[in-house]
């Protein structure tokens, strides 16, 4: 019995994952020049995030980059991403699509 | 004609004709260096984001009763500053800075008796704007250069009285001045540690017959990280150990135009401290301590300053 509901419970969280995972769009490498201290990402984030479809944001400060991932149906352009990196008093060092599929919608 | 300052101590006992001049050196200083934004005594040229908000809180407490002369003065201040910042465009930030002090001073009066007069409440307000005028990114460091330039506003009480009648101005709440500054401050930050220097000048003008003298600040900040050794991705909070150092110069005050030989001087600070930093906010404390002295005639020395304070991120 116990084996069973382990097995349901498996089932019921892999079929979470797999669906936010559908829902997820497709995921950009923002890298940020300047940013150097825990204080000023926050500012990044924030002006990233006030983009229209942005889901969620992980930013890794030693690499000096934000993982951008948009929800599904909507895309991240290089030129939004500089102006909010700009915004944030920083400068765009990179830009790079990790996977995003042929999406058409902009944000 | 005396004004009321000079009037308060020279009747009947005229050895302390200068000691209400003599303070304003120490609230002064109290006051200009509180009311910036960053490191922790002085300012920073890191961004404010725009229209991102920094609110900073920090809490002051400060001795002065090293005197030397007759009156055996004993100073007194515990406050907070308030500071609020917010960013205007990507490189202009403007600040608003707002002191809450209690100042006590401790004095032989006339008779030999010991009196204490003391005043309580919010200051003057500063306000000021920030612009980054030169930057240099690169992956991991980030080399600012930003002028900034303001007033400290007399918003304040400058009449306030006690039994003894009007208070010397240095324990006014307010100057009843208006005061511009202005400076400019370097900033050089990477992952490992950050360089803070700042030039700042004050000119103070005249209020109630009273003038403080103008102030002229050189101001350096170390701050390394301590923790965590290794970075693992994503954002840690960083701990990093602090070193500021303040040289402070302040020219004498005048009363009714003359200018008070036991007024302003010269002051070398060092300050060693802590800091940590998250996303959204800080904690930090730092203690001053004055490494060396030349202040005027009898005008009073520091014992110690010590800060502790938050900063959050809105």
């Amino acid at each position: 019995m116990t084996s069973k509901i382990h097995a349901l419970l498996l089932a019921l969280v892999a079929a979470v994952i797999s669906t936010a995972a559908m829902a997820a769009g497709p995921r950009y490498q923002v890298e940020v020049d300047g940013l150097a201290c825990p204080f000023c990402a926050y500012g990044i984030e924030k002006q990233l995030g006030n983009i229209q479809g942005v889901k969620n944001l992980e930013t890794d400060i030693e690499a000096g980059r934000v993982i951008v991932t948009m929800e599904e149906g909507h895309t991240l352009d290089e030129s939004r991403a500089e102006l909010a990196v700009d915004r944030a008093g920083f400068t765009l060092g990179g830009f790079e699509p990790l996977d995003a599929p042929g999406t058409t919608h902009d944000q | 004609m005396i004004n009321d300052e000079g009037a308060l101590f020279m009747t009947p006992c005229r050895r302390k004709t200068a000691s209400g001049p003599r303070l304003l050196a120490v609230v002064a200083l109290v006051v200009s260096s509180l009311a910036q934004a960053a490191p922790q005594t002085f300012n920073t040229a890191l961004p404010v984001a725009e229209g991102n908000l920094v609110l900073r809180e920090q809490f002051l407490y400060r001795k002065a009763d090293d005197d030397t002369s007759p009156a055996r003065r004993d100073l007194r201040v515990n406050g907070a500053i308030t500071v609020l910042g917010y960013g205007l465009t990507r490189d202009l930030a403007l600040f608003g800075a707002l002191p809450y002090l209690d100042k006590e001073l401790d004095l032989d009066g006339p008779g030999g008796q010991r009196i204490e007069r003391s005043s309580r409440g919010l200051g003057d307000a500063r306000l000021f704007a920030r612009y980054t005028a030169f930057k240099d990114d690169a992956p991991g460091r980030t080399f600012r250069i930003a002028p900034f330039f303001g007033v400290e506003a007399p918003t304040r009480d400058d009449d306030e009285r006690d039994r003894f009648g009007r208070l010397p101005q240095p324990l006014q709440s307010g100057s009843g001045s208006w005061d511009p500054f202005g400076g400019v401050i370097l900033t050089y930050q990477t992952l490992t540690y950050q360089l803070d220097a700042q030039f700042a000048y004050q000119a103070n003008t005249e209020a109630n017959d009273f003038e403080f003298g103008d102030e002229a600040r050189l101001d350096g900040s170390f701050q390394y990280r301590l923790w965590p050794r290794k970075l693992g991705g994503g954002v840690p909070g960083f701990l990093y150990g602090v070193l500021e150092a303040n040289l402070i110069h302040q020219e004498k005050h005048e009363i009714n135009g003359r200018r008070d030989a036991d007024s302003g001087g010269t002051q070398l600070l060092l300050s060693p401290g802590l800091q940590y930093v998250t996303r959204r906010w800080i904690i930090e404390g730092i203690i001053q301590l004055p490494t060396a002295q030349d202040v005027n005639g009898t005008a009073l020395e520091d014992d110690v300053i010590t800060r502790v304070g938050f900063r959050i991120n809105f």
